[in-house]
């Protein structure tokens, strides 16, 4: 669940209390790069560990924004064990994006992975340095732009089965004719004394509409990437949730941000809107979310997050 | 490496394939039992659905006979039932028999 710091100087330590000598009682967390940031903003925020303040440290031309943490619950038995948990993990995420949040309303801001660490300020500001100018470029490409992510899944199964109907079918009871009793029957009729042949016949009904479905699905996502990419600047590709994740929807078929310039929410969500509304979409859930500050595209956005 | 994206709502979060539905392993003795039923099950319910894949295309195909279709689709349909019957006395659900191969999806389909 950690992530380094990508570049030529010395890297992060995500497991400050394993490297470190026992007088490193705390570690330096590292939500964000920004310039031109007001400290005061984040007055009152609990970060990632209440009791400390959020604080910027500069280096260079840019600050970084940051704040002590015990490198005992930071170290990386101790995150892994943590941010396992997807309860804890959930609390980690939203008080890291409501720092950033707090720091992209007043200055260009560049957010950190989740879990980006170091030992001390000396260290932390050593490794940003050596990055500066890339957060430079990152800060370039981003400014007066956010980030908008669409999602796309499935429609969910109807009917579960081939074997939902078969009750009706009434071939549960052998050697008896089933009283056809629904409204899909008249084929049912025509098989009752069949069962084999009705069987496979639903089984071919459920295979074709699990067909469409997919179908329609993608070609959702295709459409809407299509038209969303028109507006963005940059997109980016992300990794799709597992369904356990995603609960109750069918499969998520896009997972996709787009960096576009700001002040043009209308366009957005009118090109969503429109991918919604086409006819061969019904059953197809687009979900669009932002603006975000633009956290997938901190390092290019050409790249694919599968890669 | 994945990274956690704090955009996420509530509870979605990327996971790395590895991790289980609970990220570690259960060592409770009746919840290794159930889960190694359910494995089994899966792994069954996967060569029943491919069978049924493979009789619809032989079916198509149309090389066999009137008879031999009727032979097929009831022996699928009593295996389905058969299947239906030993989630219960397991006391699982079909949804249950499937296995999340993360960024691949699921074993079977959904």
């Amino acid at each position: 669940m950690t992530q380094t710091v990508r570049g030529t100087g010395p890297g992060p330590e995500t497991s400050p209390a394993a490297a470190s000598s026992p007088a490193a009682l705390s570690a330096t967390y590292v939500y964000a790069v920004c310039r031109g940031c007001d400290p005061e903003v984040f007055a009152g925020l609990p970060g990632q560990a209440p009791g400390a303040p959020v604080r910027l440290l500069r280096f260079g031309a840019l600050e970084a924004v940051v704040q002590d943490v015990p490198a005992a619950s930071f170290g990386e038995e101790a995150l892994r064990e943590r941010l396992g948990d997807r309860a804890e993990l959930e609390r980690c995420a939203r008080a890291h994006h409501a720092v950033i949040a707090a720091a992209a309303a007043t200055a260009a801001t560049l957010p950190l992975p989740l879990a980006t660490l170091y030992l001390g300020d000396g260290r932390a500001r050593a490794a940003l340095s050596a990055d500066a100018s890339r957060f430079l470029d990152a800060l370039r490409r981003i400014a007066g732009r956010v980030e908008w992510g669409v999602k796309v899944y499935a429609g969910r199964e109807v009917r579960r089965g081939p074997g939902t109907e078969r009750r009706n079918a009434g071939t549960g009871t052998p050697g008896r004719v089933a009283a056809p009793d629904g409204p899909d029957d008249k084929a049912a009729r025509g098989t009752a004394a069949r069962p084999g042949h009705a069987y496979l016949e639903r089984l071919r009904g459920v295979r074709q509409e699990r067909e469409q479905r997919q179908e329609a699905g993608l070609g959702a996502a295709e459409a809407v990437d299509r038209a969303l990419g028109g507006l963005a600047v940059a997109s980016r590709r992300l990794r799709s949730h597992d369904t356990a994740v995603t609960g109750g929807r069918g499969a998520q078929l896009l997972n996709a941000a787009y960096l576009v310039a700001e002040g043009r929410r209308d366009e957005v969500a009118e090109a969503v809107g429109a991918v919604r509304e086409r006819p061969e979409c019904r059953g197809v859930e687009v979900e669009l979310t932002g603006p975000w500050v633009p956290y997938s595209f901190v390092d290019g956005g050409e790249r694919d997050a599968r890669g | 490496m994945t990274t956690s994206d704090p955009r996420d709502p509530p509870g979605a979060v990327h996971r790395p394939a590895s991790e289980g539905r609970t990220g570690r392993l259960e060592l409770d003795p009746d919840r290794v039992g159930r889960d190694l039923v359910c494995l089994v099950l899966t792994v069954v319910e996967l060569l029943r659905q491919l069978m049924e894949r493979q009789a619809l295309h032989r079916c198509d195909l149309g090389d066999v006979s009137d008879d031999q279709i009727e032979r097929i689709g009831t022996t699928l349909m009593l295996l389905d039932e058969r299947m239906d019957e030993l989630c219960v006395q397991h006391g699982l659900t079909r949804d249950d028999l499937n296995l999340d191969l993360g960024p691949l999806g699921t074993l079977l389909e959904r």
